[in-house]
C-alpha cells in the first residue's frame, strides 16, 4: 500500500465523543473491508451464541437437573442433549472468539498503519515554517502515541457491535418470558447506558485535562535533560526538581480527579446487574409460586442477566475509550487539515541553467569552461512576518548566473532568514523570489532541491553513515547513484577527505544521532560536501564554514571560488575571508538590505560594514 | 564503533530479581507498599460481592422455588434482601479501593517522575552524555503512563479479580469437593497452558516494542532534518524509510494475533468442559443411578449455584491470564522508570569530597589520554599546567581535541588514564556544591531554556533587574537587544529556536558571565556571532574576568593573540605552547595557522590560493609527538 486510498481517514474533529468515535470505527472498517466483514460476522455470531448458552444452561435445569434431582427417571437422550448443547454451543462461542480477536487487530492494526502513514507523509508536505512552530516530540507524539489512541476503541468495537446485538434478542427473549422480565431488562440496559453517558460528561474534560498535563510534564522534563548541562554548570538542579516536581504533581491530580470518577462509576456499572437479578428474583418468585413461570425459565433468565453483564462491560468499556480517543483524533486532525502545506506549479527549470551539464568533479582544476552559467537567484521586494515580527523588509538582491555574492550582517540581522528565503524554506509574507528567471512558487516539486544546494548555520546529518549522508536518493537530475569517485572530490572540495579517511571505516563509519560522533568543524564539512556533490546550479551557504580553522576554510574557499562562472554561489559570513572570494557584497541591517556593491565600495560607504570587516583587521592594515 | 547502548549507561534491572525490586520499591515510593492489609480486605469484601448472586440463587431455589408453596416469596424476598445488602457493601468497598489505589499508585509516580529527573541531573556528567535525552524522557513519561493505564483500566479489577476467584474456588469446594478437584484440575491445566501461550504473546509483544522504537527514531530523525530533507529534496527517501517502519510495526503487531486470541479463547473451551462436566457427573452422582462413594448430595439449587460458581472462577481466571500481558508491561513499564532511580548518583559530597581553594582555578593535567568508546583516543598523553587567572587560548584543526579537552576540564568526560587536578585537587574529588558555578562552559551550541532572554540569562542567579541591565550593558548586548520588539522580554522558543544561531550564544555567554564563575572554559562560544560583536564581547569578556582562570577555544586568531599563552594541538596532543609573540615568530604549526589568518582578515589581502595537493596539511609541521608541555610558570 503505498499511498493512503482518498477518504480511508477522515479524521473529524468534534466536541462530542461518540459519533465521531464510531464513525471513524466504521471508516476504519470500510477501508479493510475483508477483515472488518469477518470480523462483524463472527462479532454478532458471538453474541448469539451467549444467548444460546443461557437457553442451554435453561433447558438443562429444567429437562435434567430439577427432575434427577427429584428422582424421577430421565432419558439417556436428554443427558446426551444436555451435554452436547452446552459443549456445542461454546465451541462455536471459542472459535468466534478467536476468529473475531484475529480479524479485529488486522482491521485495527491496519488503521494505525494507515492514519500513521498520513500524519509522516503530511508533515513532508507542511511547510516548514509550520515545522518551526512544532516541536519535534509533539509531531512524534502524534505519529505514535495519538494514533493508537484514535484506534484504541477498535479492539472492542466488533465486540461490542455483537453485544448489542446479544443485548436486544435477549432483552425480546425476556419480555417473551415475562413482561416484567423484559423491563427488567431493558431498565438495566437503559441504567448502564445512561450512567455511561454522565461517565462520558464527566471524564471527557478530565481526560483532556490529564492528557494537557501529561503533555507540559513531557516537555518540561525533556527540557530540563536536555539543558543538562546547563542545569549542572549553573547549579540549577533544586529549581529544575521545582518546576517538574510541580508539573508531577499537576499530571497525577488530573490523573487523580479522573479515577475519582471511575473510581465511583467503576463499582455501580460492574454491580448493576447484580442489583438485576435480584429483582427478577423479586418479581419472579410470585410467578413460580403461582405456577405461571417454570424454575428453568427464571434460571435461564438469570443466567442471561449474569452473561448480559459481559456486553455491558464490553460496550462500557468501549465507550470509556471514546474520550482517549477523541483526544487522539482531534490533534491528528490539527495536522492532517492543517492548509500550510507548500504549494508548487509546473514550470521547470532548463536542464542546462541548472548546472546539470556542469558534469564537473568540483575541487579539481578545471581549463576552460563551456559549460553553463549557473543558475540566478533573485528576491524582488521580500519580506518576512512572523508572529507579529517583522524579520526582513523589502529586500531587493540579485545573485547573478555564476556569479559569488557575499552577505554580510550583524548577528541577527536577517540573514539566516533571507537565505530561508531565497532557497524557499519558506516563503515571504511580500514580494517575491524568483529562481532562474522563475517565481519560486510556479517550479514543479523538486525541481528547486535539484537545482538548488543549501547548506545551514547548523549542520545536520542522518544517523547512518558517512556515505548514505552524501548519497541521500542520489544524483538528483541524473537519477543515478553517485560513483565513490564523485563522492571523494566533493569531500576534497569540502576539505572533508582527510576527516573521512581518519574515520574507523571510512565512507561507511557510522556518524551517530545527527552525527554525534563528530566533532562540530567535521560535521559541517560533510554538510559542505553533502551539497557539493549533489552539483547545483546555485550554492547558498549560512555561514558554513564557521566552525572551521582558518586553514580549511581557505582550502574550502578557494575550491568555491574555482566554481565562479558556473554555480551561483551566497555566502554568509562577516569575515573578510568570505567577503574576499565574492565579486559583490550584499550588506543587511536590521532587516533590510542596507547596501550591494563590490567590497570596497561598502567599506567606504557603510561604516557599520567597515566595523564588521575590520573587527579582526588587528595590524592596521586595510584595504586601502 | 560499537554502538554505545542506553544499557551501558543507566542501571540494569533486568536481570534483578522479585525481592530486589520489592525492596526498591519499598525505598523509593513506600507510599505504595504501606496499608496493604486494609487494601487485601478491600479486595476481599469487593470480590465476595460479586458471588452474591450465585448464593441467592440458590438459597431462594432449595429453601421455596423447587417446592413452591404459600410464604415462597417471602423466603426468596428476604434471600434478596440479604443480597442486596451484600451488594451495596461490595460497591462502597470497591468505591474506596479504586479512590485509595487510585490516589496512591498516583503519588508514587509523581514521586517517580520527579525524583527520576532529579536524579537525571545527578548522574554522572559522562554516563548522562551517552544517554539519549528521549529515551530518558520516554521512562519519565510513556514508560510511566502505562502504569497509570494499568491502573486504571484493570489493577484494581485485577486485585478484585482475584479475591473473587479465591472465594468461588473455596465455595465450590465447599459444596462439593468431589466436582471441585476435577474442576480445579482443570482449570489448573488451563493456567499451565494459556501461561506457555502468553510466553510467546510477551516475546512477540517484545518486538513491537522494538519496532516501535526503532520507527520512532525514523520519524524522529525525518521531522527534526525536515530542513535537509526539504533542501535536498530526498522526500521520497525519508517516505520511503517512514513507510517501511510502520509497515514494519504493523506487521509485528499482526505476528501477535494469533497466540493473543488462541489464548483468550482456551479459557471458554475450559468454562463449557466443566460446566458440563458438572451437570452430567453432578447430578448423576447425587442421584441413584450411579453408586460412586463418597456420595454426593447436591440440591438443585446448589448444583445450578455451582454452574454459575463456575463462570464466576474461570472469568476471572482467563482476565487475570490475558491481563499478564498488560501486567508485564506496567511492569515493564515502571522498571524503565525505576532504573533512573537505581542509577548511582554521580554527586560528589560528603566527607570524601573536597572544596576549591578560593579565587581562580589552576589546572594540571598529568598523563592525561581521553577516549570516546573504544575509538582511538582523542587526547593522548597530555600534560599541560594553566595557572590560576591565566588567559590560554587552544587553537587547532577541527577534530583535533579541543572540546574533548573542553569536557575534560568541566567534568563531562573522565580520563581514561593520568592525572586532572583544578586547583590542586584531584577533579574527581572535587565536590559538586563547589563545581557548579565555579567552574562553567559556553559551548558552541548552547541550550536555552523556552522563556524570555531575562529569564535566560538570569537563570543561575537569583533575579535582579539591576545585575541583568549591568551584564546586558558590560556585554555590549544593548544595542542588539533594543532592535528585538519585545526587548529583554523576547521569548526564545523552544532551544532557543526563535533566536538566531549567534544571539543565542550571546544570551549564553551574558548568562554564564552573571554566574562569574573561577574557571571559564569557552568552547567556540562566539562561533554564529558577526565579527564585529565577537570582538566586542571578548573584549569585555578580559575585562570581567580579571582574576579568572580562562581557556578560549577558537579558530578565530585574534582570541588567541589576547591571550596569555597558547596551546596548538594537533590530533589529541599539544604540539606548541607559549605566548603568541613568541610562537608566530617561530616556524611551525601556529605560525601556518596564523599567516592564513592574516591572510584571510587583511580585508582587501591576496584572494586565497588554492592548495597544493600534493602536500597534505600540517604534515611537514607534526614532528613527532610533543606530548610534554610544561608551562614555564607552573612549577610542581
Ligand atoms: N521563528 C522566529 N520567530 C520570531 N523571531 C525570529 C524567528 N526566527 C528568527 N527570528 C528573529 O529574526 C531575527 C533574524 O534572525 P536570523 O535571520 O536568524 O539572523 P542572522 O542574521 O543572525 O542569521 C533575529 O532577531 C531573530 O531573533
Ligand atoms: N561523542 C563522540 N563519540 C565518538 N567520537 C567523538 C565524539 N566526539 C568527538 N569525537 C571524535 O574525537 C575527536 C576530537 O573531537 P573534538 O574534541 O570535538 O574536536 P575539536 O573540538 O578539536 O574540533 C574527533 O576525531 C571526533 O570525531
Ligand atoms: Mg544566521
Ligand atoms: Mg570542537
Amino acid at each position: 500500500m503505498s499511498d493512503l486510498p482518498a477518504g480511508a481517514l477522515r479524521v473529524r474533529p468534534g466536541e462530542a465523543t461518540v459519533w465521531p468515535g464510531l464513525r471513524t470505527m466504521v471508516d476504519g472498517s470500510l477501508a479493510h473491508p475483508a477483515p472488518a466483514l469477518v470480523a462483524t460476522v463472527t462479532g454478532i455470531v458471538n453474541g448469539i451464541t451467549m444467548i444460546f448458552g443461557a437457553a442451554a444452561i435453561g433447558w438443562s435445569t429444567d429437562h435434567l437437573i430439577v427432575p434427577a434431582l427429584a428422582g424421577n427417571h430421565v432419558g439417556r437422550a436428554t443427558w446426551w442433549i444436555a451435554a452436547g448443547a452446552i459443549l456445542g454451543v461454546s465451541t462455536l462461542r471459542w472459535l468466534t472468539i478467536m476468529v473475531r480477536g484475529i480479524a479485529t487487530g488486522l482491521v485495527q492494526h491496519g488503521s494505525q498503519a494507515d492514519a500513521r502513514r498520513a500524519v509522516v507523509h503530511r508533515y513532508l508536505d507542511l511547510s516548514l515554517a509550520w515545522h518551526r512552530r512544532h516541536p519535534p516530540g509533539q509531531l512524534l507524539s502524534t505519529a505514535v502515541a495519538d494514533v493508537d489512541a484514535l484506534w484504541l476503541p477498535m479492539i472492542f468495537f466488533y465486540f461490542a457491535l455483537g453485544m448489542a446485538t446479544m443485548l436486544i434478542v435477549a432483552i425480546i427473549q425476556m419480555f417473551l418470558h415475562a413482561t416484567v422480565l423484559g423491563l427488567i431488562g431493558l431498565g438495566l440496559v437503559a441504567a448502564v447506558f445512561g450512567l455511561n453517558l454522565l461517565y462520558q460528561r464527566l471524564l471527557g474534560p478530565r481526560a483532556r485535562a490529564a492528557q494537557e498535563s501529561r503533555g507540559r510534564f513531557g516537555a518540561l522534563a525533556l527540557e530540563s535533560i536536555e539543558g543538562g548541562q546547563v542545569v549542572r554548570t549553573l547549579g540549577l538542579a533544586d529549581r529544575e526538581r521545582g518546576r517538574v516536581g510541580a508539573a508531577a504533581r499537576g499530571l497525577r491530580d488530573a490523573n487523580v480527579s479522573m479515577g475519582v470518577v471511575s473510581s465511583a462509576f467503576d463499582p455501580v456499572i460492574e454491580l448493576l446487574p447484580t442489583a438485576a437479578v435480584l429483582s427478577v428474583f423479586a418479581v419472579g418468585a410470585r410467578q413460580v409460586e403461582s405456577g405461571d413461570m417454570s424454575v428453568g425459565v427464571l434460571v435461564e433468565v438469570v443466567y442471561l442477566l449474569l452473561t448480559i453483564s459481559i456486553p455491558l462491560n464490553v460496550i462500557s468499556r468501549f465507550l470509556g475509550m471514546m474520550p482517549v480517543s477523541t483526544a487522539g483524533r482531534t490533534r491528528i486532525a490539527a495536522v492532517l487539515d492543517s492548509a500550510e502545506t507548500t504549494s508548487y506549479g509546473d514550470r521547470a527549470l532548463a536542464e542546462d541553467a541548472g548546472g546539470g551539464a556542469v558534469a564537473v568533479a568540483v575541487g579539481t582544476a578545471v581549463a576552460g569552461n563551456a559549460g553553463p552559467a549557473g543558475l540566478g537567484l533573485r528576491a524582488r521586494g521580500v519580506g518576512l512576518v512572523i508572529g507579529g515580527t517583522r524579520l526582513l523588509a523589502g529586500a531587493d538582491l540579485e545573485i547573478r548566473p555564476g556569479e559569488i555574492v557575499a552577505l554580510v550582517g550583524a548577528t541577527g540581522s536577517g540573514k539566516s532568514t533571507l537565505v530561508d528565503l531565497l532557497g524557499r524554506q519558506t516563503d515571504p509574507s511580500d514580494g517575491v523570489v524568483e529562481v532562474g528567471g522563475v517565481p519560486a512558487p510556479e517550479l514543479a516539486r523538486g525541481q528547486l532541491a535539484a537545482h538548488l544546494g543549501i547548506v545551514s548555520q547548523t549542520p545536520w546529518l542522518f544517523s547512518g553513515s558517512v556515505r548514505e549522508n552524501l548519497q541521500l536518493d542520489g544524483h538528483p537530475r541524473e537519477h543515478r547513484a553517485y560513483t565513490d569517485a564523485e563522492l571523494w572530490s566533493a569531500l576534497g572540495a569540502a576539505g572533508a577527505d582527510e576527516v573521512v579517511r581518519a574515520l574507523p571505516d571510512g565512507l561507511d563509519t557510522r556518524v551517530g544521532e545527527r552525527g554525534a560522533r563528530l566533532s562540530g568543524g567535521q560535521r559541517q564539512r560533510l554538510c559542505l560536501a553533502r551539497a557539493l556533490v549533489r552539483e547545483p546550479g546555485a550554492l547558498l551557504l549560512d555561514d558554513a564554514t564557521s566552525a572551521l580553522d582558518p586553514a580549511v576554510e581557505r582550502d574550502v574557499l578557494a575550491a568555491l571560488a574555482r566554481l565562479r562562472g558556473r554555480v551561483s554561489v551566497l555566502i554568509v559570513g562577516g569575515r573578510p575571508s568570505s567577503v574576499l572570494v565574492a565579486d559583490r557584497v550584499a550588506f543587511l541591517r536590521a532587516g533590510r538590505i542596507a547596501a550591494v556593491g563590490t567590497h570596497a565600495e561598502l567599506l567606504a560607504a557603510e561604516p557599520d560594514y567597515r566595523r564588521i570587516l575590520r573587527a579582526y583587521g588587528h595590524q592596521g592594515a586595510g584595504d586601502e | 564503533m560499537s554502538e554505545r547502548g542506553v544499557g551501558e549507561g543507566l542501571a540494569d534491572l533486568g536481570p534483578a530479581r522479585a525481592g530486589e525490586l520489592l525492596r526498591l520499591l519499598r525505598t523509593t515510593t513506600p507510599v505504595l507498599t504501606s496499608g496493604l492489609t486494609l487494601t487485601a480486605l478491600l479486595a476481599l469484601v469487593a470480590g465476595a460481592g460479586r458471588i452474591v448472586t450465585p448464593l441467592t440463587v440458590q438459597y431462594a431455589l432449595d429453601h421455596g422455588l423447587l417446592h413452591p408453596h404459600p410464604g415462597t416469596a417471602d423466603v426468596v424476598l428476604r434471600a434478596v434482601g440479604i443480597g442486596a445488602a451484600g451488594t451495596v457493601l461490595a460497591a462502597l468497598a470497591s468505591w474506596w479501593l479504586n479512590r485509595r489505589i487510585f490516589r496512591r499508585t498516583e503519588t508514587a509516580l509523581a514521586q517517580l517522575r520527579a525524583d527520576g529527573v532529579a536524579r537525571i541531573h545527578e548522574i554522572q556528567f559522562e554516563r548522562f552524555g551517552r544517554l539519549p535525552s528521549a529515551d530518558l524522557v520516554s521512562r519519565l513519561t510513556s514508560d510511566l503512563d502505562a502504569v497509570t493505564t494499568f491502573v486504571q483500566n484493570g489493577g484494581v479489577l485485577l486485585l478484585v479479580n482475584a479475591a473473587q476467584m479465591v472465594i468461588a474456588a473455596l465455595l465450590i469446594t465447599a459444596y462439593s469437593w468431589q466436582l471441585a478437584l476435577p474442576a480445579l484440575a482443570a482449570a489448573t491445566l488451563l493456567l499451565v497452558v494459556m501461561r506457555r501461550i502468553q510466553a510467546v504473546v510477551g516475546r512477540r509483544f517484545t518486538v513491537v516494542r522494538e519496532r516501535v522504537s526503532a520507527m520512532q527514531s525514523v520519524i524522529g530523525e525525518a521531522v527534526t532534518g525536515i530542513g535537509v530533507v526539504r533542501s535536498t529534496g530526498t522526500e521520497r527517501r525519508s517516505r520511503a524509510a517512514m513507510d517501511a517502519a510502520v509497515e514494519e510495526t504493523a506487521a509485528a503487531q499482526r505476528h501477535t494475533l494469533v497466540p493473543l486470541h488462541t489464548n483468550t479463547a482456551l479459557g471458554e473451551v475450559a468454562i463449557s468442559f466443566i460446566t458440563a462436566f458438572i451437570v452430567v457427573a453432578g447430578v448423576r452422582w447425587s442421584t441413584d443411578h450411579a453408586r460412586w462413594e463418597p456420595a454426593l448430595h447436591l440440591s438443585a439449587g446448589e448444583l445450578v449455584a455451582m454452574l454459575l460458581l463456575v463462570t464466576f472462577f474461570v472469568r476471572p481466571l482467563q482476565q487475570l491470564v490475558q491481563m499478564l500481558g498488560e501486567v508485564q508491561n506496567a511492569v515493564a513499564g515502571w522498571r524503565r522508570a525505576m532504573e533512573v532511580l537505581a542509577t548511582p548518583s554521580g554527586v560528589v559530597a560528603g566527607p570524601a569530597a573536597r572544596e576549591l581553594p578560593p579565587g581562580p582555578i589552576a589546572v594540571d593535567l598529568h598523563d592525561v589520554s581521553v577516549a570516546y568508546g573504544d575509538n582511538p583516543p582523542a587526547l593522548r598523553d597530555l600534560t599541560i599546567g594553566i595557572d590560576p587567572g591565566e588567559h590560554v587560548a587552544v587553537v587547532g584543526e577541527t577534530g583535533s581535541g579541543k572540546s574533548t579537552f573542553a569536557r575534560l576540564l568541566t567534568r563531562q568526560l573522565a580520563a581514561r588514564q593520568g592525572r586532572v587536578l583544578l586547583g590542586g585537587v584531584p577533579i574527581g574529588q572535587v565536590s559538586d556544591l563547589s563545581f557548579q558555578r565555579r567552574v562553567a562552559i559556553v559551548p558552541q551550541d548552547p541550550f536555552l531554556f523556552d522563556a524570555s532572554i531575562a529569564d535566560n540569562i538570569l537563570a543561575g542567579v537569583r533575579g535582579d533587574a539591576r545585575a541583568l541591565d549591568e551584564i546586558v550593558d558590560s556585554l555590549g548586548l544593548r544595542a542588539w537587544i533594543e532592535t528585538l520588539a519585545d526587548g529583554l522580554d523576547t521569548r526564545v522558543g523552544v532551544r532557543g529556536a526563535r533566536l538566531s544561531a549567534g544571539e543565542r550564544q550571546l544570551v549564553a555567554l551574558a548568562r554564564t558571565a552573571l554566574v562569574d564563575p573561577d574557571l571559564l572554559v569557552l568552547d567556540e562560544a562566539t562561533s554564529g556571532v558577526d565579527p564585529a560583536t565577537d570582538v566586542r564581547v571578548q573584549h569585555a569578556l578580559g575585562a570581567l574576568t580579571v582574576g579568572r582562570t580562562t581557556v578560549s577555544i577558537a579558530h578565530r586568531m585574534v582570541t588567541a593573540e589576547h591571550a596569555d599563552r597558547i596551546l596548538v594541538f594537533d590530533h589529541g596532543q599539544v604540539v606548541q605552547n607559549g605566548p603568541h609573540g613568541e610562537l608566530v615568530a617561530r616556524p611551525g604549526r601556529y605560525a601556518e595557522l596564523h599567516t592564513v589568518w592574516v591572510g584571510h582578515t587583511l580585508a582587501g589581502g591576496p584572494v586565497p590560493s588554492p592548495r597544493d595537493e600534493s602536500a597534505p596539511r600540517g604534515c611537514d609541521e607534526r614532528r613527532g609527538p610533543t606530548s610534554t608541555v610544561r608551562n614555564d610558570r607552573s612549577t610542581p
